[in-house]
């Protein structure tokens, strides 16, 4: 898994690449948290390029939604493969975190 | 390896050294020897060659000058008596001082031709001699009973017109010694032409000079001999071949052809170098010279072995003073490679040890700074590092066969949560419920169960906790003891999992979650509610129709968030439906390529399983995902739990 993280405006975009799972979640984990502790608030992260999702990674979206909803913040994906997708719609995610079709929408909704 | 070099090659550092150091020091020592032995013995053959050839000379010089002052005598005497007549007075007392000139004349006479002397008197020649008690006698010869014209010490000079030296003879009337005869002719030459009148004769004694050459020893067993005109041995170390053996009759003697053609050539008169081997194969050098006055020859002869024992004599020296070095350099070499060796030896032992294992084994001290104390360090750290390297590594093991051998307990206690006896209520007949979880190597927190809320009301579910390990377990130990404890309390399934979520929300800092899906069954009339918290949907295999997955309301993952809501949704089960329920263990099972199992590979072998008992089903289904990862490890707890409603009335 590869995570690239910048600041565009207010809103830190993430791209996640490959295959998150309970070996590479932490690092997403982390990605996020670092750009937490500066004290940013409003993630959005690019799943297009993501493949692969295990119940690890969702553990690690789920605490960095929690962290973030403790500080007014807000995280939000755009750009799920259909199998992603389908693990979001699942497992509830989809309806506690905005989904959108591309990082573009999911920005310009924002 | 060849097998004929394989001895060297196994032998030691040591061995290998000593035979190369060894091997080219011998050669050089064998070629300087070498070298050494021919160039002095070409040296002494040289001297010896001019030794003799000195000897030879001075011994011929010796013998002539000998000759040549006896010859002087008659030759004196044959002058005064050419173109004079003498009075028999005077003639007598010519002769007799003659014969007291020399003590090497025996006797003398002057013999006259045929009335030479006095006319009417055909015979006369008076001889004046030495008798044995040391007088001189005079006595006269010729006469019938000895006609000395026809003698050989009369008629050649004749005949030669020339001073002869007379071949050696005993005599042995003077007692055995042996003699020549010289002989001078005298002419009348007052009419012009000479005219031949006699001979003037000197007996003279050889003795001297054959005790003399006989007397000439060279090295040790080196000799000189003196041969007459026809080869007759006139002086020889060995008296009784004196006059008695010839060279020739020696050669037959001693079957030597090569020392008749040497006779030959020394009786010509030629002077030569000659090497030859005796009947008993012993070698010698003869050097051979001509004595011109008499026509005989001297001979000089040195045995090679006698020659050569000065050689042969430093030769040994050499070889010893070479054994003594060859000895002295092993010492030094076998001590040097020794030196070399004995450090490695030990330090070959020590490294064969630590090999075994042992690496307490303590390196030999090396005092030198060489290589081999290089090395002797260099393999005392590798085996400190391997000695901190292996303990730390068994403190590792240790540490994580604790650690193993705790999550097996937790593992254990975590499975012992779960219903597994199987058939569980063989006495109702409503249904047949078989489930399965199938471990992963690490503690997971995958869960299942069933229990009846009264009689007729059957609650079971599946779940996923998102994490491994032991707060996974505990998590799905609190989370399954949670739901027991609601769903007894006779509420919807939604109302269930909407207090498990709150439960579970309490303090979850962690952001641990469980998915779970849960479903109450009236086993009188098939009616199922059911709901879910984000969990896999699960199969819904009807009787006689294609598999389909069950159509799930929504419902977020229980520890997610506590103000989540959950639904319940209903089904009526018609007799022999079935229903599978899994966790992502099977779904995400991945092969060695790391392809997924996927929910398609689910509905294949579900449809092919066809209808059937709970546990054929749920055994078909493990058995086709492990045939799928075969070889790769599981990563994930594999849990089925599969249901059938057989419809109420059959008790």
């Amino acid at each position: 898994m590869e995570c690239v993280s910048q600041k565009q405006g207010q809103t830190i975009t993430i791209k996640v690449t490959g295959r998150m799972d309970a070996v590479t979640a932490p690092g997403f984990e982390k990605a996020c948290a670092e750009w937490i502790d500066r004290g940013e608030k409003d993630l959005a992260v690019d799943l297009s390029g993501l493949e692969y999702i295990s119940s690890a990674g969702l553990r690690a979206i789920l605490g960095t939604g929690k962290t973030l909803k403790t500080r007014g913040g807000s995280l939000i994906f755009g750009g799920m493969s259909p199998m992603v997708r389908e693990v979001f719609e699942i497992s509830g995610f989809a309806a506690i975190f905005p989904v959108y079709d591309s990082l573009e929408s999911a920005l310009a909704a924002r | 390896m060849t097998p004929a070099s394989a001895p060297s090659r196994e032998r030691g550092l040591a061995f290998r050294m000593a035979l190369f150091i060894l091997t080219s020091t011998t050669l050089l020592f064998g070629i300087a020897f070498g070298y050494n032995y021919v160039y002095s013995r070409d040296l002494v053959l040289k001297h010896v060659r001019e030794n003799a050839t000195h000897l030879t000379e001075s011994l011929v010089g010796r013998i002539e000058a000998r000759l040549l002052s006896v010859e002087q005598m008659p030759r004196h005497l044959a002058l005064q008596l050419d173109n004079r007549n003498v009075t028999r007075h005077n003639l007598l007392a010519m002769i007799a001082s003659l014969v007291a000139g020399s003590r090497d004349v025996f006797g003398s006479t002057v013999a006259f031709e045929p009335y030479a002397m006095e006319p009417g008197v055909r015979h006369y020649a008076p001889y004046v001699y030495r008798d044995r008690g040391g007088g001189v006698v005079t006595t006269q010869l010729g006469g019938a009973h000895y006609n000395y014209f026809i003698w050989d010490w009369y008629s050649i000079p004749r005949h030669l017109n020339r001073p002869v030296w007379s071949e050696p003879y005993f005599d042995e009337g003077g007692g055995n010694i042996l003699m020549a005869t010289y002989s001078h002719p005298f002419y009348e030459v007052s009419t012009g032409r000479p005219v031949f009148r006699g001979v003037v004769t000197a007996d003279v004694s050889l003795e001297e000079l054959r005790l003399a050459i006989g007397a000439v020893s060279l090295y040790r067993s080196g000799y000189a001999f003196l041969i007459s005109r026809t080869g007759q041995f006139l002086a020889h170390p060995e008296a009784r071949r004196i006059m008695r053996d010839s060279i020739f009759s020696l050669a037959e003697e001693l079957a030597l052809p090569a020392l008749r053609r040497v006779g030959r050539q020394m009786i010509r008169g030629q002077e030569g170098f000659f090497s030859f081997s005796d009947a008993r194969g012993e070698p010698f050098f003869l050097y051979f010279a001509p004595v011109p006055a008499t026509g005989w020859a001297v001979g000089v002869v040195i045995p090679e072995r006698e020659l050569y024992a000065d050689i042969s004599a430093l030769n040994r020296t050499v070889l010893l003073i070479g054994a003594a070095g060859f000895s002295l350099l092993s010492l030094v070499v076998v001590f040097i490679s020794r030196s070399i060796t004995r450090p490695l030896k030990s330090l070959v032992g020590a490294t064969t040890e630590i090999a075994r294992g042992n690496l307490d084994v303590t390196l030999p001290r090396m005092a030198v700074k060489d290589e081999v104390g290089q090395l002797s360090r260099s393999v005392d750290e590798m085996r400190l590092a391997l000695k901190e390297y292996i303990h730390h590594l068994t403190e590792t093991t240790r540490a994580r066969e604790r650690i193993e051998s705790e999550l097996k307990i937790a593992r254990s206690i975590q499975m012992s949560f779960l219903p597994k006896r199987f058939p569980p209520f063989p006495e109702r007949h409503e249904f047949d419920i078989f489930a399965v979880l199938e471990p992963a190597k690490e503690v997971g927190g995958d869960l299942y169960d069933f229990f009846f809320l009264d009689d007729t009301h059957l609650f079971f579910s599946i779940g996923d906790v998102s994490d491994k390990g032991v707060p996974a377990a505990l998590f799905m130990a609190v989370t399954k003891t949670l739901m027991k404890g609601i769903a007894e309390q006779r509420i919807e399934p939604s109302e269930v999992l909407k207090r498990v979520n709150g439960e579970l929300c309490q303090g979850n800092d962690s952001s641990m979650f469980v998915t779970l899906f849960c479903a109450v069954l009236d086993l009188r009339n098939g009616r199922l509610r059911y709901s879910n918290a984000g969990h896999n949907p699960p199969l819904l295999l009807r009787l006689g129709h294609e598999p389909q997955w069950m159509a799930l309301p929504p419902g977020l993952v229980l520890g997610g968030m506590e103000e989540a809501v959950y639904q319940t949704r209903e089904l009526i089960l018609s007799p022999g439906d079935r229903l599978l329920l899994y966790t992502d263990g099977v779904t995400e099972a991945m092969d060695a390529s790391a392809t997924l199992y996927a929910e398609a590979r689910l509905l294949d072998q579900a449809r092919a399983a066809g209808p059937g008992g709970t546990e054929a089903l749920v055994t078909q289904v493990l058995e086709s995902v492990r045939r799928f990862s075969a070889g790769a490890p599981q990563s994930d707890d594999i849990t089925m739990l599969a249901l059938t409603y057989r419809g109420p009335g059959t008790s």
